[in-house]
């Protein structure tokens, strides 16, 4: 980040004119604290199966509800672990029926019961379709749980039963076995790779094909998405680029369930080093991303944004791609969406590219870009704001003087001052920063006059001379360095007080042997 | 130390000790305590001593005591030992809440600080229990107990409103909401159940808000830096009951007090700042409690009254109104023309009304009126908050509140029509409507620089400003003057020039207002017009036009300074320098008195110097007296000499730290008039300027650099004869500088001015050591700074002495040092140089190098040449740094740092910049062109050769360029 270590940051930038684009471009922030909800437009981990009506009818003609209902858990526990086949599928299904049932279902009670091992083992049962369904669907909604949950599941043993389960003759224990994978995968990054080191992806990519219904489809890319997700590892690269060419494909699908599902998997691979956002580059899938971030539907747009706005954290090249794709003629409606959470996207997406080089930024000028980000800084909410600003920061210090003076003409110092009242340190430290490249630039031109009246008038000065109190040092401190630079009155900053020798002032020096 | 009786006896005598007045028994007694707070047990004995102890004074003292040792001593800095042992620690953090929380208030004060420093070292990680501690209190129902613990997750939790966000920090709130929260908002709801049924019970009201007040100040840490999914989750219950205790009032709570804001107020301006937070950073999630709380805060402002109590919730209130009024989606709540109306009715013309305060203010308090009034920090005044709102609703709606508030202003001037004497700050209340209303950008410098052109600002000023200012007695209505003079000050950019020619009489009669607050006004707007700029950077209001008033308002000036109250007034002070500058000659008739006056005051304010920048002016007004007096008449600076030196004597004399500056600067001033040699009574002093006791002060470098300077200039010849025992101290001097990576520049002004007007033969001894110290400092603790000055005086010292001397000296220090000198240091760094007459010096340096120095020919040194000339190129073709300075009138000084950096620097005894080769060389690049020429036909056919073996095609065609234009060829 440009702003954390002060001293060589900026070092940095006066020798490169803040061209560092590593420095300066922020990867999506590691947040493992979260004080707030967790976010509504997050693609959902795991999910667990509720009663689906046509299953019970077509799969399951046979079974009496009533029967079912009276199975106590001692029944269940004594018919899962007897031998009778029949009684084995009935108490299955009765356990299946409590786990799927929508309120409240008794996962840790079943887990206690201590018949996961056996359920497993039902999974194997090749002879016996009903039985392996329902221990799959079962299984299934106990991995959708805490992580302990899925850990019961795991340490019971279902991770290779279910992969092979993935080529089964039965399409809908396939199907259920993709889900429960796909649980797994979700849960965290280390049954993810234990997936991928049991061979999970070559026998999920054979079940694709152009005949495979769209249900089915949709589960098998939301467990490829779930194979592409966590960090801490990331994924394995081999792995990945196995996986990429068939979301490629899904993501040309028709169905926009596939298409977002597919859509987050590529915002995950590109949510990590310069790399990995290559290999995603190298598919050339970048302007199809583009195009669906043109879609109205949220669930589409919102990975797809995710997934350019990351590929625009790598290397100028990377960005440049995602420029020559269109990303710049789009931004703007995003900039201006409905929604705050795109809003918010959409700027730090823009914060990065104009992080680049002073060509980049050009790019940004000509598409229009600075008008929706001046009005995103005037009236976005806080948070879209704060990105806004990152952008407003960036820009003036990778931008050329002719660059940041088109910046300020388009209206972009009152409502930046304004956010010097923003509740949040941060945010008004990356102001303070950026007024200071503004009086660079300026200084550059000969108008610091013109710009310090500029600030007062718009009471940026009010407001920075407030900031001289503010109970974070760093913040009072560049507050306090602006004010003494720019607003000031004459200087007399090289005259701070030095070391003195002794006292006496006798003329005498020693010779000694010179080298430069 | 061991916990036994013995200890803490001696400790009670010792802490005793350290209350008794007389230092003699004081400090040993505090040495003592000093000495054993590194021992064990130390902070336990004064624990118990807080809680034990039978004298209560020493139960105060043992606590402040321990508070100062925790604070100084808990953190553990790296590399340094731990000055509290282990088992102490445990024990203070075992014993310390409950303590705190069974001590009474004064001691739990102490105690609860105590916490929080250990709490922002050892919390969470080592102190865990800390929070589970301090939560199971709630649980108490003692409210004392509650308050403590209230009090004490305040000081630990309010870090969170500033500090950037970070994992460790999240994880530290996180931990904090999940143990703090659901008890906090169970304390809340009991809280206020517990105020409906002691709703008659004032001594428990009053324990009950103080919790109140401190859980609401706990909701806005907890919910600073994001929105906790827990108070996500909870908003309802606390809103709403925040809404309601913004309704809530109890007679029990208010207080007859009029200037201390009570419990009520306290909280309801917590709960102000709560929305506000929550307005801006969390609207999506607050949008649909956001319009009754606007309902509510404007209830509150109709409703609560003018006294001074009031002010920080009112100011409060009204800026949470106007950063919502702003905002495109809460529009609709302000856009019916009744809503308009009544905010504009009940919310701001109430808080704009001129109140007994403010006139207590305008006529005991002057200073802090001016203060708050005009530089503007009012920042949390009802006014400047009414004022924000004005313009904040001017943002969606200028025309219809323009509408309403010219019907007020008509209005409030017809009242005072009726009746002026009574009515009259109705006026006042006109004014200020019209001047927020009216400005929407404005600088301290240029006033108003937009208006809303829907008022009509002149007319305003015609019809109701200048009739106050016209009427016979300056002294009637002050407060109606003061506000006319503020008026012209603000709009000046917007009042017609021939309006502010009227108003200017009218100004300067009013410097002779008894009130402190009108003739200071007076004088600040006068300093204000003479700084307008006219076309082509001159003064918008000349001299020419103010020959009619010159006497008048220089007599009126400084009587003004004799008023009661103003003897140092500032802004007649300043008022006076700009009246100098603007009237320039047409002072001269006025010197004899104004001078007699300056040094009377001078005399009077050297007793005991206290306005910083009232002294600053006054040197400044002298300087120009001086410049504009010996500019016309050379010989006066004689007379100016015989009135300033007694004074100065006695100020050097007396050690008047913060005049000794401004003094030598205006001795450089009077001593650069001189046009022949040297006065004796200068040299006279010249011994003493060498002290150093003198050069020890920072702040006296730069102006004694400067004398110096101008006793070289003047009287280098004198110095030589008749001091030349003294050479050695001026060098030391330079030495001294030199040796200062902060003053080395200073040091070298100083050695160019002996160099150049020194007589060589009279430092001919000193000149090798003189480069071999600089040698030195180039090689241990070189600058880019030091690297400069070096450049330019080495080309100064060659344009002097010549090239060849200055080989000769270098190589005679060490064998081929001219060659690394050339190489090392000239030709990387000589782009380095900025100035104009600075490079202009180098580049004439050089070309007596290139040209004049035959070394450079025929030894090894000539591989040097095309390099040093292509470095020389690169010299004259770099962009010319050309900001122009400010011309001197329009220099603006109030904002210099002055006793801060203990030199302040006068604008009007600016040293004019001296260029040493002026008249030698016009044009260097022609210079050069010539001497190339001069040196080709000495060895026909040499420099061509060298030319086309080496240097760069670009500089080459420069160099023909300049061939070209002196219209010579090379041989």
């Amino acid at each position: 980040m440009p702003f954390g270590n002060e001293q060589s940051e900026r070092m940095k930038k006066f020798k490169n004119k803040g061209k560092d684009a590593t420095a300066l471009r922020r990867q999506r922030m590691e947040v493992s604290i979260e004080l707030r909800k967790a976010k509504k437009d997050e693609q959902i981990l795991k999910r667990r199966s509720i009663v689906f009506s046509f299953v019970d009818e077509s799969v399951s003609p046979a079974e009496n509800k009533n029967e079912m209902s009276q199975l106590s858990l001692e029944d269940i526990v004594e018919a899962v672990n007897g031998s009778n086949a029949e009684l084995q599928l009935q108490a299955t299904q009765a356990t299946r029926r409590m786990l799927s049932r929508q309120k409240d279902p008794p996962i840790n009670q079943i887990i206690d019961l201590g018949i996961i091992p056996r359920l497993v083992e039902f999974l194997t049962h090749a002879d016996n379709a009903p039985l392996q369904f329902e221990a799959a669907w079962a299984l299934t909604n106990i991995a959708s749980g805490t992580s302990d949950h899925t850990k019961a599941v795991v340490d019971g043993g279902a991770i290779p039963a279910f992969i092979s389960l993935l080529s089964s003759p039965h399409m809908h224990i396939s199907e259920q076995s993709v889900w429960a994978l796909g649980n797994i995968a979700g849960d965290s990054a280390l049954y993810r790779d234990a997936l991928i080191n049991c061979n999970v992806i070559p026998p999920l990519l054979a079940l694709v094909s152009p005949a495979t219904p769209v249900e089915f489809l949709r589960n098998i890319t939301w467990t490829l998405s779930n194979l592409c997700r966590n960090k801490n590892p990331y994924p394995p690269l081999d792995a990945m680029k196995k996986v990429l060419p068939v979301l490629i494909c899904l993501m040309k699908h028709e169905d926009k369930e596939v298409i977002s599902d597919s859509c987050w998997a590529v915002s995950y691979l590109t949510d990590g080093s310069n790399d990995r956002i290559q290999i995603v580059v190298d598919t050339g899938i970048l302007p199809r991303l583009v195009e669906l971030m043109g879609r109205p539907e949220l669930i589409v747009l919102t990975p797809a944004l995710r997934a350019i706005g990351n590929v625009v954290t790598g290397t100028d090249e990377q960005t440049q791609a995602a420029i020559d794709a269109g990303v710049l003629a789009v931004l703007p409606r995003l900039l201006r969406h409905a929604k705050s959470a795109i809003q918010k996207e959409a700027a730090w997406t823009l914060s990065n590219i104009a992080a680049g080089p002073s060509r980049q930024i050009q790019q940004l000028i000509t598409c229009g870009l600075l008008p929706p980000l001046v009005e995103l800084l005037d009236k976005g909410d806080l948070k879209a704001q704060k990105e806004a600003v990152w952008a407003v920061a960036n820009f003036t210090t990778g931008g050329t003087v002719e660059q940041v003076v088109e910046l300020v003409q388009s209206g972009v110092l009152k409502p930046l001052l304004n956010l010097l009242l923003a509740k949040d340190s941060k945010t008004i430290l990356v102001i303070l920063d950026t007024i200071s490249n503004l009086f660079r630039a300026a200084e550059r031109l000969g108008e610091t006059g013109r710009l310090s009246m500029l600030v007062e008038e718009l009471d940026g000065l009010e407001k920075i001379e407030a900031l001289q109190t503010h109970d974070n040092s760093m913040v009072y401190r560049a507050a306090l360095n602006i004010i003494e630079k720019y607003f000031s009155g004459e200087e007399n900053s090289d005259l701070q007080p030095g070391t003195s020798q002794d006292g006496l002032y006798d003329f005498s020096v020693e010779k000694q042997d010179f080298n430069f | 130390m061991e916990l036994s009786d013995a200890n803490l006896q001696t400790l009670t005598e010792y802490l005793k000790k350290t209350l008794d007045p007389d230092p003699a028994i004081r400090r040993p007694a505090e040495k003592f305590l000093e000495s054993v707070e590194g021992s064990q047990n130390y902070p336990l004995l004064l624990l118990t001593l807080l809680e034990k102890s039978q004298e209560s004074v020493i139960k105060v003292c043992a606590s402040v005591t321990f508070k100062n040792y925790i604070k100084r001593n808990w953190r553990i800095v790296e590399d340094e030992p731990n000055k509290i042992c282990e088992s102490d620690r445990i024990a203070i953090k075992a014993n310390i809440v409950p303590l705190m929380l069974s001590s009474p208030e004064q001691i739990q004060k102490q105690l609860s600080d105590a916490i929080s420093i250990i709490g922002r070292e050892d919390f969470p990680q080592k102190w865990p229990d800390l929070l589970t501690e301090m939560v199971n209190r709630f649980q108490s129902g003692d409210f004392h107990v509650i308050n403590g613990v209230l009090r004490t997750a305040h000081s630990l939790f309010k870090r969170y409103r500033h500090e950037f966000k970070s994992n460790e920090l999240w994880t530290e709130i996180k931990l904090v909401l999940d143990a703090f929260a659901l008890p906090l908002t169970n304390l809340f709801k009991a809280t206020i159940e517990l105020c409906s049924t002691h709703a008659n019970d004032a001594s428990a009201l009053k324990v009950l808000f103080s919790s109140l007040i401190l859980i609401a100040k706990l909701f806005y840490s907890l919910n600073f830096q994001d929105l906790p999914e827990f108070f996500e989750d909870n908003m309802e219950t606390w809103m709403t009951n925040f809404h309601s205790l913004l309704t809530l009032d109890n007679k029990l709570l208010q207080t007859d007090d009029e200037e201390e804001a009570g419990l009520l107020e306290l909280l309801k301006s917590q709960i102000c700042d709560n929305a506000a937070l929550y307005a801006q950073k969390y609207d999506e999630e607050f949008q649909p409690y956001l319009p009754r709380f606007v309902t509510a805060i404007w209830n509150l402002l109709v409703t609560t009254g003018q006294e001074v109590k009031y002010d920080l919730l009112v100011s409060n209130a009204i800026q949470f109104l106007a950063s919502v009024c702003e905002r495109q989606h809460y529009k609709h709540l302000f856009e019916d023309q009744n809503t308009l109306t009544s905010i504009c009715e009940k919310v701001i013309v109430p808080n704009m009304e001129f109140r007994a305060a403010d006139e207590e203010a305008f006529e005991d308090n002057s200073e802090e009126y001016i203060r708050r009034d005009l530089e503007g920090s009012d920042i949390d005044t009802r006014r400047r908050a009414a004022c924000d709102l004005v313009r904040g609703l001017c943002k969606f709606f200028e025309g219809p509140v323009t509408g309403i508030f010219s019907g007020y202003v008509n209005s409030m001037l017809q009242e005072y029509a009726k009746n002026p004497s009574v009515n009259w700050k109705h006026k006042d209340a006109a004014i200020y409507l019209v001047t927020s209303l009216a400005s929407k950008a404005q600088t301290q410098k240029h006033g108003i620089t937009q208006a809303n052109e829907l008022v009509n600002l002149t007319e305003f000023f015609v019809n109701h400003i200048q009739p106050d200012l016209k009427s016979a007695s300056v002294n009637e209505f002050p407060v109606l003057k003061a506000d006319g003079i503020k008026y012209i000050m603000i709009f000046r950019n917007q009042v017609p020039k021939e309006q502010l020619l009227i108003s200017i009489p009218l100004l300067i009669n009013h410097l002779q207002a008894e009130s402190i607050v009108v003739h200071t006004y007076a004088a600040h707007a006068l300093e204000r017009l003479f700084t307008m700029r006219g076309t082509n950077n001159t003064t918008l209001i000349t001299a020419a036009e103010m020959a009619p008033f010159v006497e008048v308002l220089l007599t009126n000036l400084f009587k003004a300074l004799t008023l009661p109250g103003s003897s140092e007034n500032e802004y007649i002070m300043k008022a006076i320098m700009r009246s100098f500058s603007l009237l320039q000659e047409s002072i001269i008739p006025y010197i004899p008195s104004v001078i007699t006056q300056l040094t009377q005051k001078l005399l009077a304010v050297s007793k005991n110097p206290s306005k910083p920048h009232f002294n600053h002016y006054m040197f400044e007004s002298i300087c120009l007296s001086i410049r504009i007096t010996c500019k016309a008449n050379p010989d006066a600076v004689g007379s100016f000499e015989e009135a300033l030196f007694m004074v100065f004597t006695e100020i050097l004399q007396n050690d008047v730290q913060e005049f000794i500056p401004y003094v030598f600067q205006v001795m450089s001033l009077l001593l650069e008039m001189h046009k022949n040699e040297i006065p004796s009574s200068y040299m006279a002093l010249f011994p003493h300027l060498l002290q150093p006791v003198l050069w020890e002060r920072t702040g006296n470098i730069p102006p004694l650099v400067r004398l110096l300077q101008a006793y070289l200039e003047r009287g280098a010849n004198t110095i030589a004869s008749a001091a030349a025992d003294k050479i050695p101290g001026l060098l030391g001097v330079f030495q001294k500088l030199i040796a200062s990576k902060a003053n080395d520049h200073q040091g070298f002004y100083l050695l160019n001015s002996i160099i150049e007007h020194m007589p060589p033969e009279s430092v001919d001894q000193y000149r090798k050591q003189i480069f071999i110290l600089l040698f030195q400092r180039l090689q241990n603790s070189k600058t880019t700074k030091f690297i400069k000055s070096f450049l330019v005086f080495i080309n100064l010292y060659c344009i002097k002495y010549g090239a060849l001397a200055l080989q000769e000296i270098f190589d005679s220090i060490q064998p081929k040092m001219f060659g690394m000198v050339l190489e090392k240091i000239i030709i990387p760094e000589i782009q380095k140089v900025s100035g104009q007459v600075e490079k202009k010096i180098c580049a004439v340096g050089i070309t007596k190098i290139l040209t004049e120095c035959p070394p450079m020919m025929d030894t090894e040194y000539t591989k040097l040449w095309t390099p040093l000339l292509q470095a020389l190129i690169g010299l004259f073709e770099l962009p010319e740094d050309n900001t122009i300075p400010d011309e001197e009138h329009f220099i603006d000084i109030e904002d210099t740092p002055g006793y801060q950096t203990a030199f302040s620097q006068l604008a009007f005894a600016g040293k004019k910049e001296h260029d040493p080769v002026g008249q030698m060389v016009n044009n260097p690049r022609i210079h050069l062109a010539q001497s190339l020429h001069k040196l080709s036909t000495a060895c026909p056919g040499r420099v061509p050769s060298m030319l086309s073996t080496s240097l760069n095609a670009e500089a080459l065609q420069y160099l023909q360029g300049y061939l070209q234009a002196a219209s010579v060829t090379l041989l």
